[in-house]
């Protein structure tokens, strides 16, 4: 049985604040390698003061296009959160599966037109 | 060019102000704007942050902006403020400390912001709000900060104030961009010109509908403040180009706006009075999470 990790927020970012997405990509770059690895993962907000969605979205939503969720179930947990940030959490992580279960297709060869029309 | 400021509240009314000075003034390129104040009998603090969003477009096309006959009390609460620092007015002491005072923020300052949000939230004059409450409240205005600087490509960077209405138990915040506005990245996310404003607002509110076209999931920030809102018997009101979105827990309303605003400005009103917990969901488990 390979040995229970701790990725701590607070220090991987070096900083309270979980309030933007390229702090969130930090934390997800730590995760996938481990996940990869079968590790379980526990994710700890400890010393972590303000949670935004933004942040979650990065570091741990879009986790659920590189794994499925009955791996990320199995390998994942977390510590440190407050009853309403857990419920945020869930609600990000319920919005990740509805995202990658039906992604947009993105044109990037669609132009915009110059139009001020309403 | 010389333009009169009406009365502005935060208000369809108050916005469509705002926005008439950017429309009339779009065309002017290094010219001066003189902003005259004389039938501006209220101008509620909060609201410099969108004026302060029309008035970067002018210094874009570099011209001067001159404010004038602006009555005592008005001129009172914005040097309070500190909005009429930026045109060469001295600051007044805020002797009941509250106002949020007007600041620019860079893009990428979200630091800053919190920093800003803690030496100017704390006591003074803004009422002790439950501990549930203030976090609920910085998480709304930290959703709405770094959504302006991830979707409004403003270069000229965030306008923010606050005022606290003690009479009213309210606080009041605005956040204002001056960028290109949710009408266009909705546009080009669905490939559709033809959205109008206020249909790419309802687009956007609409939970999981996000404008990212990276990998990352989104569009969960305004439902999450919505939801807050609606709890704390609060509003909130969108304004972005031709478009005026309330929310309020009566109800909501969309209305197309006179003229173009040239950006977004989001305002939030909270209730300070309100003793709701906010732990909505303590049943919920760590480990039913994933």
């Amino acid at each position: 049985m390979k040995e229970q990790v701790t990725i701590r927020v607070a220090d991987i970012i070096g900083s309270p604040l979980c309030i933007s997405a390229e702090d969130g990509q930090k934390v997800y770059e730590k995760l996938v390698p481990l996940l990869k690895q079968g590790r379980k993962v526990t994710i700890s907000f400890e010393r972590v003061t303000t949670i935004i969605s933004l942040f979650l979205n990065a570091a741990i939503g879009q986790l659920y296009d590189d794994f499925d969720e009955g791996r990320l179930n199995d390998l994942l947990s977390v510590t440190g959160l407050t009853d309403d940030d857990l419920d945020m959490l869930k609600r990000v992580v319920d919005n990740a599966k509805r995202y990658y279960a039906n992604p947009q297709s993105f044109d990037q060869a669609w132009v915009l037109e110059g139009s001020d029309e309403e | 060019m010389q333009l009169k400021i009406n009365t502005v509240r935060s208000d369809y009314a108050g916005f469509n102000g705002i926005a008439a000075v950017a429309a009339k003034s779009k065309e002017i390129v290094l010219d001066t704007l003189e902003l005259d104040f004389s039938v501006c009998n209220f101008f509620e603090a909060n609201m410099a942050a969108p004026l302060y969003a029309v008035l970067a477009r002018n210094y874009d096309r570099l011209n001067d902006v001159v404010l004038k006959n602006i009555r005592p009390e008005i001129l009172e609460i914005l040097r309070k403020n500190h909005f009429l620092t930026r045109f060469g007015y001295t600051e007044a002491h805020d002797r009941n400390q509250t106002t949020l005072p007007f600041k620019i923020f860079k893009t990428g300052a979200g630091e800053q912001f919190a920093d800003y949000l803690d030496r100017y939230m704390q006591g003074k004059g803004i009422p002790p709000m439950t501990e549930g409450l203030k976090k609920k409240f910085h998480q709304s205005l930290f959703e709405i900060f770094q959504n302006a600087a991830l979707h409004s490509k403003s270069e000229s960077g965030i306008f923010v104030c606050g005022q606290f209405y003690p009479n009213k138990q309210r606080v009041d915040f605005t956040i204002a961009d001056a960028g290109i506005g949710i009408r266009q990245n909705v546009r080009k996310y669905l490939r559709d010109n033809k959205i109008s404003s206020c249909d790419a607002i309802k687009w956007a509110l609409q939970e999981g509908h996000t404008t990212k076209t990276g990998r990352q999931p989104g569009g969960l920030g305004l439902k999450l403040i919505k939801d807050f809102i609606e709890l704390n018997k609060g509003r909130i009101q969108i304004i972005s180009r031709h478009g005026f979105y309330q929310f309020a827990y009566q109800g909501d309303e969309i209305r197309k706006m006179h003229h173009d605003f040239p950006g977004t400005c989001v305002n939030i009103e909270i209730n300070t009075a309100d003793a709701y917990q906010y732990c909505l969901r303590s049943e919920l488990q760590a480990k039913d999470i994933f």
